[in-house]
């Protein structure tokens, strides 16, 4: 923790998180607070993580940050937000105490550097992961121990969601300062064992709609929306919750599919309209109503953010034959080893019915 | 009109429409009522229409209809709602009058044939123009001049659209047995004189999802489409009528738009997913959204059904300019001439600055052709014999 000494340095790693009842759009631009609640899966940090040494010195005349290498401009408004955020929550602990004097260390300025350990072009969201590792990091050299939802949040929205384990939910708050606008574990990490999770990552495409825009557009323009946060989201949040709790994978499957078609249902009711769902993406999503159609459940279930890509929800026991109906669908072309990375998939056999019965 | 003629021929043509706040469910599914109210634009007949004879014979034993010069059947339920309708229609003006008999032919039947002037490939929905065609011709033979709104819905819904030319609203109505669910005129064919109509007819695909299954998923699964209907177009109904009222090209343009995009929102927002735009359809979508962008105001507008086809609306002035964008954006294939088809159009250029605003990479072959038209009358009756679908043998013609 913080303390006197001249130099202080920690490194941290956060994990990535998949939002199944999706967050998408502010109520408060500047504080980053939610029109609705949103409940995310956290990924595992063995496959997906940022890592981030943040170094405070009595030495150092400015605050500097390095994203992949590369030194960023540090007075971006996000970072700055963070940076004054963990600050003020340091000062305020520290005059709790009130015959301590505040250590010097918080005058410190910081050097913070990060990574990902997955590529930008997977097109998967880092700044989640990124934001919660700065204010991880940051809150290991100024010595907080106080909730850090805010400090991530103030970076990007959905990074308080990755201060967490398992299965989190981030309580879209009622106050105007949005001190109760925080992320809470719903159930740990170990919750669900058989739980999996496949990131189909889909050909690159141009330049998409960014997230803070968008969703901006969104709350500006789409009547779907409102609706949406007010008067759907409420009471989807109760009943992925009870679906979690009660590892009722048809359950978490079916509602996982309904919130990503409806988030990117108002994406499309926006105005320009958003589409981030390619063609690709809309074979994906056939492939799985297919792959459920034929077995007569939900066994697989597909949700996807701000792109193409599609996150894949099913149970350990549905991994090969899922993965072998992909590879069918969607034959790789010259990576045929490198097709499949993270965890070990024995290869699974199709079935000709099953073959039949995808007839993509 | 109806009489004690052992035989009577009608052959009637009606006019395609599209709608720009959209009808997509029911809330009863036999009486075909929808959901919420839908105002169409009616395309012109010189383009895009359906021409139906019907036959009446007190020599006939059986109800016969031939799409396309191929016979269907005549047990199909929407049919038969057609044909026990407008006969229900018939004998209720027939017994208005106390002293007249029901005339004879009231319990002729009828032969029908019917044909599209534009292929079925093209995918513009022609059970609109099917339906209103179909109400028209058969009230002619059986002499019924009441509102034949109910008629054509109960064949297709947005059929009763195709009742009128010009712009035309479907009230959705509040009775349970829909009588007050009907088409009337909002502004005729010459309102809007320099009103033109692209469609864009894109790559044909794997079957689709059907409108009457896929709206009837939507309503049992979509809590947007709900809301839709209750709080959001009622407002949009009203204001886009006034739009076309004042021929406000801007609002009426911007808003078809916005319905377009919140009507395909619902479908995505079933379950299982409709989506009837595939990436060619978002191509076009961003071209007008940069084209506009770059003239600084709505100029040209989209819209799209329950298919990938692009259906424009722009003013005359425009045409020229936005057909030399999507030419250059998907540069037609080998038909080079016979890209564009209807109205003439008459080349235009692209300016530098246009085509570097539009920054898309081309999209050969993405569109197959494009029909110009505008605004048009609604059905017409044919008067000379030689249009009959059917001949003297009340079999259809033999097609050249």
């Amino acid at each position: 923790m913080a303390s006197e000494k001249p130099y202080l340095a920690v490194t941290c790693t956060a994990p990535v998180n998949i939002a199944v009842i999706k967050y998408w759009g502010k109520r408060d631009e500047e504080l980053i607070l939610p029109i609705n609640s949103s409940l995310s899966v956290t990924l595992h940090q063995d496959q997906l993580k940022t890592t981030t040494t943040a170094v405070i010195s009595k030495d150092f005349t400015e605050d500097r940050i390095w994203l992949n290498g590369r030194e960023e401009d540090i007075g971006q408004p996000r970072i700055q937000a963070c940076l004054r955020e963990i600050r003020r929550l340091a000062r305020k602990r520290r005059s709790g105490d009130e015959e301590d004097p505040l250590p010097l260390s918080l005058n410190y300025k910081v050097h913070v550097a990060s990574v990902n350990n997955f590529p930008t072009a997977a097109g998967l969201a880092s700044s989640a992961s990124g934001y919660a590792c700065l204010a991880y990091a940051l809150a290991q050299v100024y010595g907080v121990e106080s909730d850090l939802s805010e400090v991530a949040r103030r970076g990007s929205g959905s990074a308080c969601r990755s201060l967490y384990g398992g299965f989190v939910e981030w309580q879209m708050g009622e106050q105007a300062d949005g001190k109760d606008s925080v992320a809470r574990q719903v159930a740990p990490e170990l919750h669900w064992p058989e739980l999996r999770v496949l990131i189909l990552v889909v050909s690159a495409e141009k330049k998409l709609t960014g997230s803070t825009v968008g969703m901006q557009t969104s709350v500006e323009t789409s009547p779907l929306l409102r609706f949406r946060a007010e008067a759907v989201v409420p009471a989807r949040m109760a009943e992925m919750i009870r679906y979690v709790k009660e590892r009722n994978f048809q359950g978490f499957g079916e509602l996982t599919m309904k919130d990503s078609n409806q988030f990117h249902a108002t994406c499309l009711d926006t105005f320009p309209p958003i589409s981030y769902l390619n063609d690709t993406s809309r074979r994906i999503i056939h492939l799985v109503h297919r792959f459920n159609a034929h077995h007569g459940q939900t066994k697989v279930a597909y949700t996807f953010d701000a792109g193409p890509n599609a996150v894949i929800f099913t149970l350990d026991d549905t991994v090969a034959e899922f993965v072998a109906a992909v590879r069918h669908s969607f034959p790789p072309e010259s990576n045929g080893d490198k097709f499949l990375k993270g965890l070990p998939v024995k290869p699974g056999p199709l079935s000709d019915e099953l073959k039949a019965a995808l007839g993509m």
